[in-house]
């Protein structure tokens, strides 16, 4: 016997089934759940169980694929996430390279580098406004990290001609050389994103209010984190050194000098501040390219037709490892593409927390939310 | 260690279990064993050789050949590679042993390849539908018998 009854929200429902235990439904049109669902299994205070129910932004990107050229494939995939387009690109070209066989020239590596740390910061601060939202730091905080990433949209825009869903990368190279003024521009920004992180910390990542909340919980270690497959800042938070830029260079990154930001912790607290972290090494990593850029081409020519074969790339995505295994038959259309996101391992993580430790109700929205998901990443 | 080392460690320790290894570039290891002895496979991957952090998993449709060709991404966190496992499972009937058990990590994976590909876990703790609707009746999507085009033509001719 379960009675059905509504709660305070009229996006949540709750259901009681038995033992004083009621199943809540955060989600699918939640304030704090994106396009997915948590179904919490609570006494009202603790939580026993979360199960992520995603796939309601399922659009069969692999299938799709397979009936697209390697060119053409490029739209739906970085259609994946909108926030770090050009990450989850640069795992489908990178891959695509491989199975045809071509290596981009230098100085198209360091403008797809460039261009990825930028969307990598992008795709940070977001993370960050969404963790302070969820923590109740909302006025500031979100406000102030969604109009830093102006400038930086106007920068992408300069120089690839739209804000986002850019299509930049094609295999063999980028569409497009650096604009006059882009890189005094670039390099403006930088001085003053420097200060505004600065800002970030002492209002709030190092407040105390903010460690409060969010020291102790959620607690991953490093075991787990390594058993249940977590990926990236999430990973490197509960102290894994694993970062696909230094493990697997691709891109520019084997040239240049920069360091992996991990945390002994694995709490909600230590996955914030890795996000904080890496954005300092990301401003680094993009004066490191503007210095050391070659002159020279951007783009080299695509065979149409690739050997058959098999390729597995990885990359670091914002929100983690991304890695695509492409099977081709010898024919211009990809046989079969694997496309693994970083958002679908997380997500298996946050199943599991509850299971090893203390979770409380209130917890969920600040636990789910340190963990940076992305719906659309894990729905393909 | 280099990946030939592993790859010939691999070969001693498993014997005839191997169909076919190969390290075609540095940090990958590909190897595809019977379907009947994954699980055993994996548990010595793991405890012998250290693979320790699932990364992927999924499989590949040959109706040609009559086979749905499975793989499992595994991550070794100490040494740096990476080991593409593979095996051959039956069309017909596709059936292989879990490996939850092994790395717990790739359950979500499994879940998904039973959803799309219509593969059978044996001693998977949770088979049910995520990626597609709940009432989703009209086949496996990611075999290659079936046709996007009927699903195309909603949107447009011009896809």
């Amino acid at each position: 016997m379960s009675a059905r009854i509504r709660g305070y929200s009229p996006f949540t429902e709750i259901e009681e089934v038995g033992d004083g235990l009621f199943r809540l439904n955060m989600g699918p049109q939640h304030p704090i759940s994106g396009q997915g669902r948590f179904i919490v299994l609570t006494d009202g205070e603790r939580v026993f169980d979360i199960e992520m129910d995603i796939g309601y932004s399922h659009r069969g990107i692999e299938k799709i694929l397979e009936y697209k050229t390697f060119v053409q494939g490029i739209v739906p995939v970085e259609r994946m996430v909108m926030l770090d387009t050009s990450n989850i690109l640069m795992g489908y070209v990178g891959a695509v390279e491989k199975v045809l066989g071509i290596e981009p020239p230098p100085r198209a590596n360091y403008i797809r580098t460039i261009v990825m740390e930028i969307n990598r910061i992008l795709s940070h601060l977001y993370a960050l406004g969404l963790l302070s939202e969820s923590a109740a730091w909302n006025p500031a905080v979100f406000l102030w990290t969604t109009a830093d990433r102006e400038p930086f949209l106007d920068l992408l825009e300069m120089l690839t001609g739209a804000r986002w869903s850019y299509s930049f990368f094609v295999p063999g190279g980028v569409r497009a050389d650096i604009p006059r003024g882009f890189v005094e521009r670039l390099r403006k920004t930088l001085d003053w994103f420097e200060k505004r992180i600065e800002v970030y910390e002492e209002a709030w990542i190092y407040n105390e209010l903010f460690r409060m909340r969010t020291e102790g919980m959620g607690v991953v270690s490093r075991q787990q984190a390594i058993e249940w497959g977590l990926a990236g800042p999430n990973l490197r938070a509960s102290g894994v050194p694993y970062d696909t830029r230094k493990n697997e260079p691709y891109a520019a990154y084997g040239e240049l000098d920069f360091k992996i930001v991990t945390h002994n912790a694995g709490d909600s607290y230590a996955r914030g501040w890795a996000r904080v972290e890496e954005m300092k090494v990301s401003v680094d990593i993009i004066r490191q390219a503007l210095d050391n850029m070659p002159e020279g081409p951007v783009k080299t020519r695509m065979p149409p037709r690739p050997k058959p074969g098999e390729a597995f790339f990885r990359v670091e995505t914002g929100r983690g490892e991304m890695n695509v295994y492409i099977v081709s038959d010898g024919k211009e259309k990809p046989y079969r593409v694997k496309i693994s996101p970083a958002s679908f391992r997380n997500f298996f993580a946050i199943e599991m927390l509850p299971k090893t430790q203390e979770i409380l109700l209130a917890d969920v929205p600040v636990l789910i939310y340190s963990f940076d998901p992305w719906f659309l990443d894990a729905d393909r | 260690m280099l990946s030939e080392d592993i790859v010939s460690q691999i070969k001693e320790v498993l014997g005839e279990a191997v169909l076919e290894l190969k390290s075609p570039e540095d940090k990958r290891i590909f190897l595809k064993v019977p379907s009947e002895r994954v699980l055993e496979i994996a548990n010595r991957l793991k405890d012998e050789f250290g693979f320790d952090m699932p990364i992927s998993a999924g499989g590949t449709d040959y109706p040609k050949k009559n086979v749905i060709e499975l793989f499992w991404i595994i991550w070794h966190s100490e040494m740096n590679k990476v080991l593409i496992l593979k095996c051959e499972v039956d069309r017909e009937n596709p059936e292989v042993d879990s490996l939850t058990k092994v790395w717990p990590g790739v359950q979500k994976f499994e879940r998904e390849t039973w959803e799309l590909l219509g593969v059978n876990y044996k001693g998977h703790p949770r088979l049910k539908p995520l990626l597609l609707p709940e009432d989703w009746t009209e086949g496996y999507p990611l075999r290659k018998d079936f046709d996007l085009k009927p699903y195309r033509s909603k949107w447009g001719e011009k896809y």
